[in-house]
């Protein structure tokens, strides 16, 4: 008994103590708990465009990911852990998104699959949200458009990794306050801020998006207008 | 054994008709300056052949009827309706696109319409097809059909109030920070995602309309066939019930949201909800220039995307007056069919899956990893290809590219062989599929339907024959044509089109000649690297075409080709920039999943599920 006493208590990140000692005992049932976990994923596929048949293709004859205790897609989100927002996601399926989240019991994660999920990719239009993290926390993003099958393996497998490293001692980040559900997961200015388009390769401009589509005009023509302007 | 009513034909090619020179003699034109000579303001040839005659926005549907009902015209086709603002306030335009299978004859009505009065009449009672194809063009310009059962918006949410997002003057972004649009989208209220129709059959309006309650899943309520949108509906003890499928859902193909009223197991109303993967294809395009619209191309349509690049390549070029190179034609005819077959490859797939046979998902992935092996090989990517530019395609084939090939399309019999082995007689896939969603000719085509959901119904119109691009008219392959319409023949139908898009890739790999795979125009093709570094005239090119962009002269043109879904139209309009002013895709797959409440009311739900796999319907192009 005095020993126990003695261990140091486990600690939440924000520096409470959570009561429970962080012993050989916690240790080992986080062990063989992160092991069952990491090894029998069930993804939910929040599939909607291109990045949703690459998917399908991972989960097919070539890639299968079977191999990684994956291969039973959850449609439904009450039994699901992983959720794979894969292709682009539009304000109109926005809420949906949200919902099927929150629906999720926890321990739950997400990847983010694809320039598009992750963050507009090449549509920064006036439909499309731009990153699905500004909807529901985002555990691994995969860069491509379409990532290859192969990216998305990568994911899952960083997804095992950051399971590994989980404690049951220390379940902060596993607690969802109840007035989160159905709200953006960031903040206004956050969102202003990570929208910024990038650069200005497509000559648009920020403030109304309106250009003109008209000619460019050449050199050529512009000396004829001035000389036509000047009679 | 099952009695499989497949034959293949070879339709009749009208031919002189395809691309006229004059309007004089054409009897639809004649015909309308007869009866309507004072209304029709103008009159042209457009750059894929299509009359064009500019018409006064009253007397749209008194002419479509009778272009529709005059025996020796015949234009039993409304392929297309779409809208066209060229900003500076002057009038929207509705496109009608119409297309005669008897005669072979195409044609174009132009009703510009002001925008102090956005009213056309509209044709739905002439068309089901332009049921939704009105709801799109309302949705998107604002423009209000008169006598249009149903006008509401299809790809924005229902409540949208920011404004009509083709218009010239909506903003690219929307007209709110991003940070506003999320937390509008986060807080939709119940009428922005049920019709009021809804509502009404769920009991949650209230006397004056007002929603009165939440929708909570399958609510028990009967409603009166004749009932009012705003009538009371009280009590839970009915028998009907009221679903939604969708949007979420493995077997709906994508987003797809049907609301669906059962009484008992029998499917009574079905409405589907689109717009889920609404992207703005149209609306970004316009600000792209005209080579760089071609990645957006192959993300509409992700499970065959070279027919995208080469359609809307084809279109560009026909406005642009270039012709592409021998070795090029062929070479995208291969690359065609070999995305039919990937598409339908999919389509199979995902089909037997929903049905219950996972098996044949293996045995088509496999083959669709062959033909992704294919891609890669040629243009370094899986399925997002953009192979096509304006006037050519990106690079010549790789070394070994042609036996790889010749190879694929020698084993993928083998393959069909082996799905169908496993499905044609199979009794399961039988009483599935038979007899489930018929649908007949004339129905179909009222429709709109096209691609093998057509031809399934026993309507042989094939682009590739009717109307022959690519040079497909020299290639030997048939046609498929079943005779009732119903799931069953769908699939027929589909398997039977990759034996023949195999045959045809045979075919082209035989004759592929050598040469240039790029037209030999420095307006339209950046020169070789090697060249530009060397020469002056080369270099200012070069230049001249990164800097300002390609310049397609301003023109307007409707182009189509079959596309794995459907007649896949391109509508575009220049004004001799270097962008669009204006790039609709006519995508195959919003016109036929327009049929689907027709198809399933009245079946059980379980053939929900089939008859809209057996459609074949891609989200990423029906909702843009």
């Amino acid at each position: 008994m005095s020993e126990a006493r003695t261990l140091p208590l486990a600690r939440r990140d924000d520096g409470y103590d959570t009561g429970v000692p962080r012993s050989w005992m916690t240790t080992r049932v986080d062990y063989v708990v992160n092991w069952a976990r990491r090894n029998s994923i069930w993804p939910m596929p929040f599939g909607t465009a291109c990045c949703a048949i690459e998917m399908m293709a991972a989960a097919a004859s070539k890639y299968d990911i079977a191999r990684f205790g994956m291969e039973r897609m959850s449609f439904s989100p009450r039994q699901a852990d992983l959720m794979i927002v894969a292709g682009r996601v539009s304000y109109k399926i926005a809420p949906v998104l949200r919902r099927i989240w929150d629906q999720m019991p926890q321990p739950k994660w997400c990847i983010s699959m694809g320039a598009c999920a992750s963050s507009g990719g090449m549509f920064d239009n006036y439909t499309i949200v731009q990153g699905c993290d500004q909807i529901i926390p985002v555990d691994v993003y995969v860069p491509g458009c379409p990532p290859r099958p192969e990216g998305l393996i990568y994911a899952l497998m960083m997804v095992q990794e950051k399971i590994k490293g989980e404690s049951l001692a220390n379940d902060l980040i596993r607690s969802e306050s109840a007035d989160a559900v159905g709200r953006p997961n960031l903040p206004p200015e956050v969102i202003e801020l990570v929208a910024q388009p990038f650069g200005n390769s497509t000559r648009q401009n920020r403030i109304s998006g309106i250009e003109r589509t008209g000619a460019v005009e050449r050199p050529r023509d512009r000396i004829e207008r001035l000389i036509e302007h000047r009679d | 054994m099952a009695e499989t009513d497949i034959e293949t034909v070879q339709p009749q090619l009208i031919t002189g008709a395809l691309r006229p020179d004059s309007l004089a003699g054409l009897p639809a034109v004649e015909m309308l300056h007869r009866k309507f000579g004072g209304s029709i303001r103008a009159e042209s040839i457009d750059a894929a052949g299509v009359p064009v005659l500019t018409i006064g926005s009253d007397i749209v549907h008194q002419a479509l009827s009778r272009l529709k009902t005059e025996p020796d015209l015949g234009f039993d086709f409304l392929v297309d309706v779409m809208g066209v603002d060229r900003g500076a306030g002057r009038p929207i335009e509705v496109w009608y696109q119409l297309w005669s299978n008897s005669n072979g004859r195409q044609l174009r009505l132009v009703a510009p319409v002001p925008l102090d009065d956005l009213t056309v009449p509209s044709v739905t009672d002439l068309w089901r097809s332009a049921n939704w194809l009105e709801r799109e063009v309302y949705d998107m310009f604002g423009v209000t059909f008169d006598g249009h059962p149903d006008l509401r918006r299809i790809l924005m949410p229902e409540n949208y109030d920011e404004g009509f997002p083709l218009r010239k003057d909506f903003p690219l972004r929307g007209r709110f920070g991003r940070a506003e649009q999320v937390r509008r989208a986060l807080n939709r209220a119940m009428d922005d995602t049920y019709a009021r129709e809804e509502l009404a059959m769920a009991g949650l309006l209230d006397e004056q309309g007002r929603v009165t309650g939440e929708f909570e899943g399958a609510a028990m309520v009967d409603v009166p066939h004749d009932a009012e949108p705003t009538d009371l509906v009280d009590g839970l003890e009915g028998e009907r019930m009221l679903i939604n499928m969708g949007p979420q859902h493995p077997a709906t193909h994508g987003v797809l949201r049907l609301v669906l009223q059962l009484e008992g197991e029998t499917v009574e109303r079905c409405i589907p909800h689109l717009g889920y993967l609404h992207t703005g294809f149209e609306k970004t395009c316009e600000y792209r220039e005209w080579n760089q619209v071609v990645p957006y191309t192959d993300r509409m349509d992700y499970l065959s995307p070279m027919l995208y690049n080469i359609g809307y390549a084809l279109a560009v070029e026909s406005l642009l007056g270039v012709e592409i190179t021998p070795r090029c034609r062929v070479l995208r005819v291969i690359l065609s069919e070999l995305n039919r077959i990937l598409g339908h490859l999919l389509w199979l797939g995902t089909t037997a899956i929903d049905l219950g046979a996972f098996t044949v998902f293996l045995y088509t992935f496999q083959e669709r990893e062959r033909i992704y092996n294919l891609h890669e090989a040629y243009c370094g990517a899986r399925l997002t290809t953009s192979v096509t530019r304006i006037g050519g395609m990106l690079a010549d084939l790789p070394a070994g590219w042609t036996t790889a090939c010749k190879s694929f399309a020698e084993g993928i019999d083998a393959t069909l062989d082996e799905c169908e082995r496993l499905l044609t007689n199979n009794s399961i896939w039988l009483g599935r599929t038979i007899d489930v969603g018929a649908i007949d000719a004339d129905t179909a085509v009222s429709f709109g339907l096209t691609g093998a959901n057509l031809r399934a119904s026993g309507v042989a119109y094939d682009v590739r024959k009717a109307r022959p691009y690519l040079g497909y008219d020299a290639y030997d392959f048939d046609v498929p044509v079943g005779r009732h319409g119903d799931t069953y023949d769908r699939y027929i139908v589909r398997v039977e089109e990759m034996r023949q898009a195999a045959r045809i890739i045979r075919q082209a790999l035989e004759r592929l000649p050598d040469g240039p795979i790029n037209v030999d125009d420095p307006a339209v093709i950046l020169p070789p690297k090697s060249k530009s570094m060397a020469s002056i005239d080369s270099m200012i090119a070069h230049f001249k075409l990164v800097m300002e962009g390609l310049q397609v002269p301003a023109g307007d043109v409707w182009y189509s080709i079959e596309g794995s879904k459907g007649e896949l139209g391109f509508g575009i309009v220049s004004d001799g920039g270097s962008k669009p002013v204006r790039c609709r895709f006519r995508a195959p797959s919003f016109v036929n999943l327009g049929a689907l409440s027709y198809l399933v009311e009245g079946a059980l739900v379980a053939d929900v599920i089939a008859v809209n796999a057996s459609l074949d319907i891609v989200l990423g192009e029906i909702d843009r």
